[in-house]
């Protein structure tokens, strides 16, 4: 199977992911923090240990800042619905995928907030835009750092620093960033990072992490409320981080194959890994420019891309059909549609059909993409 | 004061009489209808004449599943629907159990409006004495069979295609099996259905009037005069067959009632849908290995309207859905998002 569906979830994980698990399921699987024996010591020591690698690889500014949590829409809702209170005013783009568009859609047609979607141009969105959409009321900016129809990267530092001139916190999606395009917390005035484990970190899918800054301290209010091992005699949820956001046993067998994950990128490094699926995008980039019908999604700038590209689709032939093509007859994974993003889908023009999306990974070779991009040519030669 | 002078209850089995004379069945095997649960699965055009026939006989308790709604093309030959019930756009179990309760109102009828599926249907069939086949797909019929052996509970398949039917009895442990007789069900699209072939209401009533007398038979005890042969009939040709299959018990290697595999109940063959993301479109997938015949396919669904394909998929429209069906027997099913319509629109012109 060629599988180019990463921007989902990562697949395969690099071995050392496979090993961990394994071997930390048959030794190390307690429940940390919720007793003082070894194996529950050493559960809690895993948590710890990923905690500061997460920390260490964004440059955050310490690691009970990180909150982990079941996956990258998990962190948004923990963070959206944390700090906005009635009367609010949020910023989204329409970028936005429909975890962080649908929890401000529910807010705001409860009546509890107002909301302003900025516009993007070929895929981009400006930080002037943004910053013109902030008032007064502007409790909180929420937006994607890559979109995950077009793989288009945001111009993060500036919107950043136009946020934290203007006020409002800042919440970034880094689902399909993550591991892939470099976010430095230290440098970009970011409050809330939210990030999924099983993508560009390839951990497991359930795994996924929410940093809160400190202009939420005393801000944010746990989502979540429950047991968080300490501190029980309590009737009410613990402030201390990070165990104010993380009410629950926690994943820590797939934190624990997270924290291989996250070495295995850092190991590599997010520019050669970056360029990799850069460079596979641009083999198909080449492959629409010369072929009929086809047409990649937003403006294609290699410097300023992830790892997913979108293409409208031949007259005659939806994506859907092309996906279920390339899955029955050359055993291929893509994902064709919406991509749970439909307000950019309205944007481009490819509402309701979506477009055929294509998300490679380091496992990825040329030649697999070669391969795709034949059995594309294949397909529409036989549309009558 | 004298007490009010009161008139005795009516005797319950008077209803019942002309049954009741019937000395193969008499009082017992009345009483033994009146005490007894079914579960009835799908009811079209097999259900509605199955359910008709078992609430007059008396049966106590009916059970009656479908997932679709009333069409007025159904009207031909089911016969428990009217025109008002496509009007109110009723679900067919619904209607049907509102017509039965006004048919008898001394028994009990259930109206579930569900698609029977690995998840369900142990819970649906659990406390039935008995489980009737109208459906219109072998993949619901293979779920039946698994769970009436698991359970060890009787079962009546029944299938009508144009003039042509076919029934058999299942009891467990005493007469072989769906899947002893048939072992897998023909390819998607390698058969003719009902909406491309047609199919006559006469020639319906008549094998859900077969399948009834033996339900009855099996219900009120009478289990020595149940036929335990395969009945295959076409009333155009005016062919009458019964195979004898008793001799197929335990003599083939059944991977249902011999090695007790239950593969559709535990959800390993079988469909499996997913609303695709996207224009109201639904996936349903066919885990079949062998490939499809587009062309014979093509040629089988030309009645339809224009059909095209190539290698890698064969396209058609039927009563405004479009299906793009695979070589794999997945097909995409544009116009709906409803699993539910998906699936019977899939038995209905894919076929399973």
């Amino acid at each position: 199977m060629i599988y180019l569906d990463n921007a989902a979830t990562s697949f395969p994980k690099p071995e050392a992911v496979y090993r961990e698990m394994d071997r930390f399921a048959r030794t190390s699987l307690a429940n940390p923090g919720r007793a003082g024996h070894r194996m529950a010591m050493q559960a809690e020591k895993t948590l710890d240990e990923v905690r500061h690698a997460l920390n260490q690889f964004f440059r955050g500014e310490s690691p009970e800042r990180w909150a982990f949590t079941l996956n990258c829409t998990d962190a948004l809702n923990m963070a959206i619905k944390g700090v906005v209170n009635d009367g609010d005013h949020v910023v989204i783009t329409d970028l936005e995928h429909n975890s962080i568009s649908r929890p401000v859609r529910a807010l705001e047609q409860a009546g509890k907030i107002t909301a302003t979607r900025v516009v993007s141009r070929d895929g981009y969105v400006a930080a002037e835009d943004v910053a013109a959409a902030i008032t007064p009321k502007t409790k909180l900016v929420a937006m994607t750092h890559a979109s995950n129809v077009l793989g288009t990267v945001q111009p993060i530092e500036a919107i950043a620093k136009a946020v934290r001139e203007a006020g409002p916190l800042l919440l970034v999606d880094a689902a399909q960033s993550a591991g892939v395009v470099p976010i430095d917390l230290k440098a970009t005035p970011i409050d809330f990072l939210a990030i999924p484990g099983h993508k560009g970190l390839y951990g497991p899918t359930g795994t996924g992490a929410l940093y809160a800054g400190p202009r939420a301290d005393g801000v944010i209010r746990a989502w979540r409320e429950g047991g968080t091992g300490g501190d029980s005699s309590s009737e009410f949820q613990p402030t201390l981080r990070p165990y104010f956001l993380e009410a629950g046993s926690p994943n820590v067998l797939g934190v624990a194959g997270l924290g291989k994950g996250i070495a295995w990128v850092a190991e590599r490094g997010l520019d050669a890994l970056r360029e990799h699926e850069v460079g596979l995008l641009q083999q198909v980039v080449d492959w629409a420019e010369r072929s009929e019908g086809w047409r990649v999604a937003g403006l294609w700038d290699p410097a300023r891309h992830a790892g997913a590209l979108s293409l409208f689709t031949p007259e005659g032939i939806s994506p859907q059909e092309l996906a279920g093509i390339l899955d029955v007859s050359f055993d291929i994974a893509v994902r064709p549609g919406l991509h749970c993003a439909p307000y950019i889908h309205r944007n481009l023009g490819s509402f309701p059909d979506g477009l055929l999306r294509l998300s490679p990974s380091p496992f990825t070779t040329a030649d697999d993409v070669a391969t795709v991009l034949d059995a594309l040519t294949e397909i529409t030669a036989g549309v009558a | 004061m004298p007490a009010p002078a009161s008139t005795p209850a009516p005797d319950p089995l008077d209803r019942y009489s002309r049954q009741v004379r019937f000395p193969a069945l008499g009082e017992d095997g009345q009483r033994a209808l009146m005490n007894s649960r079914v579960t009835l699965c799908g009811c079209g055009a097999l259900g509605t004449v199955l359910a008709n026939h078992l609430a007059r006989a008396g049966v106590g308790f009916i059970r009656v599943i479908d997932r679709d709604f009333i069409e007025t093309h159904n009207l031909q030959r089911q016969i428990l629907f009217d025109e008002q019930d496509v009007a109110d756009n009723l679900p067919k179990a619904e209607a049907a159990a509102r017509k039965l309760r006004k048919i008898n109102s001394a028994i009990e009828i259930e109206a579930v409006v569900t698609d029977i599926d690995h998840t369900n249907a142990l819970d649906l069939m659990g406390d039935a004495d008995l489980i009737l086949d109208g459906t219109d797909n072998f993949e619901t019929r293979y779920l039946i069979n698994d769970a009436a052996v698991k359970l060890g509970k009787p079962w009546i398949f029944g299938g009508v295609i144009g003039a042509e039917g076919q029934s058999m009895t299942i009891i467990p442990g005493e007469t072989p099996c769906l899947r002893c007789v048939i072992e897998t069900a023909p390819p998607p699209g390698m058969t003719p259905t009902c909406e491309t072939a047609g199919v006559l209401g006469p020639a319906v009533a008549v094998i859900a009037s077969f399948e009834a007398v033996e339900a009855i038979k099996v219900l009120a005890g009478k289990k020595e005069a149940l036929n335990r042969d395969l009945i295959m009939v076409d009333l155009w040709d005016w062919t009458f067959r019964q195979l004898k299959i008793s001799g197929l018990l335990g003599k083939v290697d059944c991977p249902c009632c011999k090695h007790r595999k239950f593969e559709w109940l535990e959800g390993e063959a079988g469909s499996h849908t997913t609303a695709l993301c996207g224009r109201n479109a639904v996936q349903v997938a066919s885990r079949r290995p062998e490939p499809l015949k587009f062309p014979e396919m093509a040629e089988r669904l030309r009645p339809l309207g224009e059909v095209r394909h190539n290698a890698f998929m064969l396209r058609f429209a039927a009563d405004g859905y479009e299906f793009t069906v695979f070589p794999d027997g997945r097909a995409i099913i544009k116009g709906t998002n409803d699993i539910a319509k998906a699936k019977t629109l899939y038995a209905q012109f894919v076929g399973a």
